[in-house]
Formats: C-alpha cells, sequence, structure tokens
C-alpha cells in the first residue's frame, strides 16, 4: 500500500513537472495512531528539484506539486505531504 | 459563493493574521498544526484560529477557499501564506515575523 502510494506520487509528479531529482520518503509511521492517521491516509516527505519552480514563490512552487498530485490527497490516500520545492540551481547553491 | 466561503472570507478579512488549524494552540491535534501555530505564537504577535475540527464545513470549504488541499493554512491581510512547511521555513528565515509585523491589528 506504502509502496503503491510512492510511486503514484512519482508518476504524477513526473507527469506534470521536468523533474530532475526526485526524493520520496514514507513517513507514515512517524503519525500512526494520531487522529488524521485514522482513515488511513499516509504522512510522505518530497523533495522535487525541478527548473519548473524557477521565479516562483514558495506558495507557487507548492501549488504545483499539490496539482500534480492532485486528487490522490485524500484522507485515506495521501493525508499529508512535506514539501521541498527546489530549482537545480538552488540546488548547486547549498 | 456558498454560506461556508462567505464565512471564511468573513474571518479572514477581519483577521489580519489567522490560522486554520487542527485543535487549538493550547491543544493541537495534529503534529502540522502544533509546529505552525508554535511559529506563529514565537513572532509574538497576537492571532486568530479557527479549529477546523469543530466545524466540518469550514474543514472542507477551508480547502476550496485556499485553493490548498491540507490544513494548516495561514492567511496574513486576506492572503494565504502557505501551510506547514512554507510557514516553518518563513518563520527560520525571518520573513514571517516580518510579514505578520506589517499587519495592523
Amino acid at each position: 500500500m506504502s509502496e503503491d502510494r510512492v510511486t503514484l506520487i512519482r508518476e504524477r509528479l513526473t507527469t506534470a513537472l521536468d523533474v530532475h531529482d526526485l526524493e520520496i520518503i514514507d513517513d507514515s509511521h512517524l503519525h500512526a495512531g494520531h487522529a488524521g492517521a485514522r482513515a488511513g491516509g499516509g504522512h510522505f516527505r518530497v523533495a522535487v528539484v525541478s527548473p519548473d519552480f524557477a521565479g516562483k514563490t514558495p506558495i507557487q512552487r507548492h501549488r504545483l506539486v499539490y496539482q500534480a498530485v492532485g486528487d490522490a490527497i485524500r484522507p485515506d490516500c495521501i493525508h499529508a505531504l512535506n514539501i521541498k520545492a527546489l530549482t537545480p540551481e538552488e540546488v548547486q547553491d547549498h | 459563493m456558498s454560506d461556508v466561503l462567505e464565512q471564511i472570507k468573513k474571518q479572514v478579512e477581519e483577521n489580519p493574521i489567522i490560522l486554520y488549524m487542527k485543535g487549538t494552540p493550547q491543544f493541537p491535534q495534529c503534529g502540522f498544526s502544533m509546529r505552525a501555530s508554535q511559529a506563529v505564537a514565537a513572532c509574538g504577535k497576537e492571532f486568530a484560529y479557527v479549529n477546523v475540527l469543530e466545524d466540518q464545513e469550514i474543514r472542507e470549504g477551508i480547502k476550496q477557499f485556499g485553493n490548498w488541499p491540507t490544513i494548516p493554512q495561514l492567511y496574513v491581510n486576506g492572503e494565504l501564506v502557505g501551510g506547514c512547511d512554507i510557514i516553518l521555513e518563513m518563520y527560520q528565515n525571518g520573513e514571517l515575523e516580518k510579514l505578520l509585523d506589517s499587519t495592523t491589528a
């Protein structure tokens, strides 16, 4: 189930964005038992590197990621995404 | 616009700093809401909050209102600032305090 969701997030992001680098970590186990996790939705950490983020504010970048993942963000599938969205240039600066 | 969206619009307009969260700043019910409310509180400005767990219509309506699928959501001067990640990032680089200081409340 959890691996399916990682695959789903990966597929949707790479379809919607020009992804140079992508890391998806399933953090669901950290939240097991808390109220939001009861419906079965997972928590995932997503680090995306894409030139599509250039010139965009954090909120615009997060919107791109949310739009890409789309209707999978619902209580029984993906409860929360922790998003890090950088351009290739910003990664080099780090 | 539906009643609940009108209600949210009014809340956002009447409160220059308002956080939609799960639980309250004293008793947050989700780790993301907890971290977000702690960051906002740490800036030292008074802020309003709405516990979305107490109102199912607002809980769903705020996602539509902000065009943002998750909670928490912080609104400053009527505009969505972001969710937990953005709030924490802005808190860490000092932008959040500057933004909150710019409000007239």
